[in-house]
């Protein structure tokens, strides 16, 4: 088995003041090495802040030689 | 309308199989990338927007880059570094049939032949890839990657042995009876293989620092008497290849921006988001990293009507955005900006200034 994974990620992030990108980075960055990420949709709410959701893969375990980029 | 000014380097975003009217189907966002090419005289933009399968369209002012390192440039990470021509090392799955892998190098053989592009080496991975398809809440297409490692493998051996950009071939699950893929033809679905595609290439690419894109192996697909003529680029061959290596022949180098980049010599000088004017993307998509990127940094973001699955637009988000109903419009404000044109002074009504309280 690949010790790389490549994992879906569902979540919803409560948008707080500040670089919005950074926010959803972050958050994905939890999950793993981000490698592609979107805001799919934003759910405003009565007074508290909008509720973002993003889909997203990560990388997860270590890949076998450094990234030389 | 030739314009006398300096460029104005421009980014177009479309994103991948979130079924954009224009830019969801086969390259069908090719005339708005030429257009807006024209309008700024420099436009870097990805493989969704420029490949059409068969088809494609080669111009020196667009700069076709692929998706993670679009992200990376405009988080300030990496330099655009144009080049005369790449070596585009060709990655073929090992999943794909012999007949199917036969016809792959023939289309390299006809690009090399016909193009004059250099291609090569190639490389088999040494296992199957394990593409698999899906779709995430919100009816985006992603995608997943069994074998990840193996691509890695594949890619560095590419790497190694010379290549300075990489044609990934993978083979994708047929499902010609799908009702997704019928509206697809139709003109009415997502493209179901792009968010695959896009992690294919992602990876490759942040992992190795090269130039990479993405074309699947599927077979042929029966005849479709209502084909939608933005899916028909797709239907006019055995693969998807001939575009991708006509994008990646002349794909800038990817640099990381502490490097300093190359001056003198033939080569222009390496583009850095700092010398971005706008960035392009559809109105209701705008919730990606390159746009976020681009708009925390102050760039002008044009918002373009083009109706799509998503509806994260600039009031969801709070961005300040120029709308424009079209691509043409979007091409006048490019043009606009690039002659130190306020867009607003072209808008009607005019608000009078108002003194700051």
């Amino acid at each position: 088995m690949s010790s790389v994974q490549l994992l879906p990620v569902l979540l919803q992030l409560e948008r707080q003041p500040g670089s919005l990108r950074e926010q959803v980075e972050a958050a994905v960055g939890a999950h793993g090495t981000p490698l592609r990420w979107a805001i799919t949709a934003v759910q405003h709410r009565p007074e508290q802040p909008p509720l973002l959701q993003i889909e997203a893969v990560v990388l997860n375990g270590a890949v076998a030689e450094a990234a030389d980029a | 309308m030739i314009s006398t000014a300096p460029a104005l380097p421009t980014l177009l975003v479309i994103p991948t199989g979130i079924g954009c009217a224009v830019g969801g189907y086969a390259g069908d966002a090719l005339p708005a990338a030429r257009l807006l090419a024209a309008a700024s005289g420099c436009l870097i933009t990805h493989p969704n927007v420029m490949n059409g399968a068969a088809l494609y369209w080669s111009d020196p002012r667009i700069h076709y880059v692929e998706g993670s390192s679009l992200d990376r440039f405009a988080a300030g990470e990496l330099l655009l570094q144009p080049v005369r021509q790449q070596r585009v090392g060709l990655l073929l799955d090992a999943g794909m049939e012999p007949e199917l892998r036969q016809r792959h190098l023939q289309v390299a053989d006809g690009c090399r032949a016909t193009l004059g592009l250099e291609i090569g080496p190639v490389v088999i991975t040494d296992r199957p890839l394990e593409v698999s398809l899906s779709l995430g809440a919100s009816g985006v297409s992603w995608g997943q990657l069994g074998q990840p490692e193996a691509l890695l493998r594949a890619g560095r051996q590419l790497k190694a042995a010379g290549a300075t950009a990489i044609a990934v071939v993978a083979r994708f699950p047929d499902d010609p009876d799908s009702e997704a893929l019928a509206a697809y033809r139709q003109g009415s679905g997502v493209d179901a293989l792009a968010g695959a595609e896009a992690v294919i290439s992602h990876l490759l690419s942040r992992e190795l620092g090269l130039p990479c894109a993405h074309a699947p192996a599927l077979s042929p697909l029966p005849l479709d008497p209502d084909l939608d003529p933005r899916a028909a680029g797709e239907e006019l061959g055995f693969t998807f290849l001939p575009c991708v290596l006509v994008g990646l022949s002349r794909a800038p180098d990817l640099l990381p921006a502490a490097k300093l980049p190359v001056v003198g010599g033939a080569s222009a000088p390496a583009i850095g988001i700092d010398a971005l004017g706008a960035v392009i993307a559809p109105a209701g998509a705008l919730g990606g990293a390159a746009v976020l990127a681009c708009a925390e940094r102050g760039i002008p973001v044009i918002a373009v009507d083009n109706p799509c699955l998503l509806e994260v637009s600039a009031e969801a988000l709070r961005l300040e955005v120029i709308a424009a109903s079209s691509y043409s419009e979007a091409a006048g404000l490019v043009l606009a900006l690039r002659e130190g044109i306020a867009p607003a002074a072209l808008r009607r009504p005019l608000p009078p200034l108002r003194l700051q309280s």
